[in-house]
């Protein structure tokens, strides 16, 4: 059975950012495993589910930094394979797959709102804000405190390469909201003024670190410096469960064609252009993470992840064993 | 006197500096010498001279107040020709002048040349340097370690706004040395792979801060934290005797439309208003306490030992005109 033209539309559209931000994309995978389950035309129940399998690997190999989306894929498929293991008929199963990725962006739609809620909470009438990139659910954090009657000022960074800063502030501007533009090297001059940072999150590893659109760990930097409060608003199931197991969080380099141009490149042969798109912004800079599911200090990070992927983990934890005693013999 | 319309060509300087064509504190401070010079070889009468260079000085400190070097440069040339002036003597006008403009010009080739040979003694071979916007000193740093033989590789951001990164890339791959650039906000990123940072400077003030281009406080922050040294190389001409009286240096911000165009704006629908804002600083200050060292002509010096310099340069109780009092009327 052939993928859907639908389906690789979003890989492609995730893949070449036109869907971006963590939640966004979860939610686009989510989607992609629905679309995928109603067109699938075959008749066997292991069909499906190669079928289901390689969409879900079409789906997850667009960016390898984000773990929004091998958890929004995953929540689908756990679901899935349950029925599966337990004998169920191909007409259930299709039937849980829709069920499974509706429930997740439902999920996820409510997790942002809940965050913005919680997060509200820690803005003061008159702060000054700043915050970098586009992330839905910081975006959801300021709204909210907007919408509750606090006077906000709210600083927006540019976001090299892409811009991302543009359409933050645009959002904020047509809720009314007072924002200014600053280029991204101006963040520390800025700081002074600054009362809080909020970011979103790629990801969260089981230390407490942060994966964040580039040049969030400067940021937090300056802000610790400055004693500036810096919050990262995070849905859980943005927190990776596979640092538990030691797993690294791939930082994705992208295109040098986002920084420079193209004649720029080809005059300059010895210039080596690099364009990370994340960094990693280390616990003890960050005040707190804000879930849909409460405020918890970075270092509790390990307590979400316990909780949201212990069914993962515990099957992560017997791989590795297993393996390791494969080695010993 | 000549009708203003021809003046025009004279003023341009002013223009270039303003709007960042010239971005190098040295070549804007000899632009601006030169354009003096040549105005006074073809002017008429010392009146003339003295209304033209009274406009031309006030005016290009006003497009770039935070040139040490410009202003220091400016009070030397003002003194070397108040006699001349004073005695209505046109003849010894241009002499002097242009006996000016030649020592000065010979004294910071001099000075530099110094202070790249001192710097190539920290510069080892095989070392990652990082570097920020566009300096001609640390250009010349960079080509004499090239040239002395040392293997290094350049880290450079972009540097927005103004982008001389891209200028000092270009240069540096010329001179044949590898490079890496990158934008702004992943300056931290590649700290870990840095192990110095070589930076110019606008101005020095009394205490050893360092006003430089926008991001530079960032830059030495980050290398701070990643316990990488930072290297300012600066003649004792960019000392700010001003700062000595406690007059802080003006930090200039540039026009929203030289960072972002009104076009892209209007397509974003953004409109600068009470509720949106771009905010486009072109300088920030440096502390001391994130500077290793100040490499100048007359030695490496500690940062906090410049109001010792100052002292060994202008005497103490300080002697030097102040700027204001020349220009005034």
């Amino acid at each position: 059975m052939k993928i859907p033209e639908a389906v690789i539309k979003i890989a492609d559209d995730i893949r070449v950012m036109r869907i971006r931000g963590a939640s966004r994309i979860a939610q686009a995978a989510a989607l992609g495993l629905k679309i995928a389950a109603e067109r699938y035309g075959g008749n066997s129940v292991d069909d499906f589910i190669n079928y289901l399998t390689k969409v879900k690997e079409v789906l997850e190999n667009t960016r390898p930094t984000a773990v929004s989306l091998p958890n929004a894929l995953s929540y689908v498929m756990s679901r899935v394979f349950k029925r599966y293991n337990s004998g169920a008929k191909l007409k259930e199963l299709i039937e849980v797959t829709i069920k499974a990725a509706e429930e997740f962006v439902r999920y996820s739609r409510t997790a942002t709102k809940r965050i913005g809620e919680i997060g509200a909470r820690r803005i003061r009438d008159g702060d000054i804000i700043l915050t970098h990139c586009n992330s839905s659910a910081a975006l959801s954090v300021i709204i909210r405190a907007f919408e509750e009657g606090k006077n906000l000022r709210v600083y927006a960074t540019e976001t090299r390469p892409k811009f991302q800063g543009y359409i933050t502030a645009k959002t904020l501007y047509e809720r009314g909201i007072n924002v200014t533009l600053i280029p991204d090297s101006a963040v520390r001059l800025i700081m002074k003024k600054v009362d809080r940072v909020f970011v979103g999150a790629d990801a969260v590893a089981a230390n407490g670190a942060v994966v964040n659109k580039i040049g969030t760990s400067l940021i937090a930097l300056a802000a610790h410096e400055a004693r500036v409060n810096f919050f990262v608003a995070a849905e859980t199931y943005k927190f990776s469960p596979t640092t538990v197991i030691g797993g690294l969080v791939e930082i994705e380099e992208r295109s040098p064609l986002e920084v420079v141009s193209e004649e720029f490149l080809k005059a300059t042969r010895n210039v080596i252009v690099r364009n990370p798109a994340f960094d990693v912004t280390p616990p003890e800079y960050i005040d707190a993470i804000i879930t849909e599911r409460g405020v918890i200090p970075p270092q509790a990070a390990i307590i979400i992840l316990k909780e949201e992927y212990g069914w993962a983990l515990k099957d992560y934890m017997l791989r590795v064993t297993s393996e390791m005693e494969e080695v010993s013999l | 006197m000549r009708p203003m319309e021809n003046y025009s060509k004279y003023y341009k300087v002013i223009e270039d500096i303003k709007y960042g064509r010239i971005q190098s504190a040295t070549e804007a401070t000899l632009a601006v010498l030169r354009t003096a010079v040549r105005f006074t070889e073809e002017a008429r009468g010392v009146s003339e001279v003295r209304n033209f260079l009274k406009h031309l000085f006030f005016k290009s400190i006003e497009a770039r107040p935070t040139n040490a070097l410009l202003i220091n440069v400016i009070r030397g040339a003002i003194l070397s020709i108040k006699e001349a002036i004073d005695l209505n003597d046109m003849k010894r006008l241009r002499e002097v002048f242009n006996e000016y403009y030649n020592e000065i010009v010979k004294e910071i080739k001099v000075m530099n040349d110094a202070i790249a040979k001192m710097a190539i003694n920290r510069i080892e071979d095989g070392d990652h340097v990082l570097t920020y916007s566009y300096s001609t000193i640390v250009m010349k740093a960079l080509k004499l370690a090239k040239d002395k033989e040392k293997n290094i590789r350049v880290y450079v951001p972009e540097s927005r706004p103004g982008l001389e990164g891209l200028n000092t890339a270009r240069e540096l791959e010329r001179y044949g040395i590898p490079v890496t650039l990158f934008v702004d906000s992943a300056t931290r990123y590649f700290m870990k792979e840095v192990n110095k940072v070589l930076i110019g400077a606008e101005a020095i003030a009394a205490n050893g801060a360092i006003v430089s281009k926008v991001g530079t406080s960032l830059v030495a922050l980050a290398a701070h934290e990643a316990r990488v040294n930072v290297f300012v190389l600066a003649p004792t001409l960019k000392f700010s005797p001003e700062t000595i009286y406690g007059e802080l240096v003006e930090l200039l911000e540039k026009e929203p439309e030289s960072f972002i165009s009104i076009e892209h704006m209007h397509k974003m629908g953004l409109k600068i208003n009470d509720k949106f804002n771009v905010k486009v600083p072109m300088f920030d200050v440096t502390p001391p306490e994130y500077i290793d060292a100040i490499i100048t002509e007359r030695g490496l010096i500690a940062p906090q030992a410049v109001t010792f310099m100052l002292r060994e340069i202008y005497g103490w109780p300080f002697q030097f005109a102040p700027l204001k009092e020349l220009l005034g009327d």
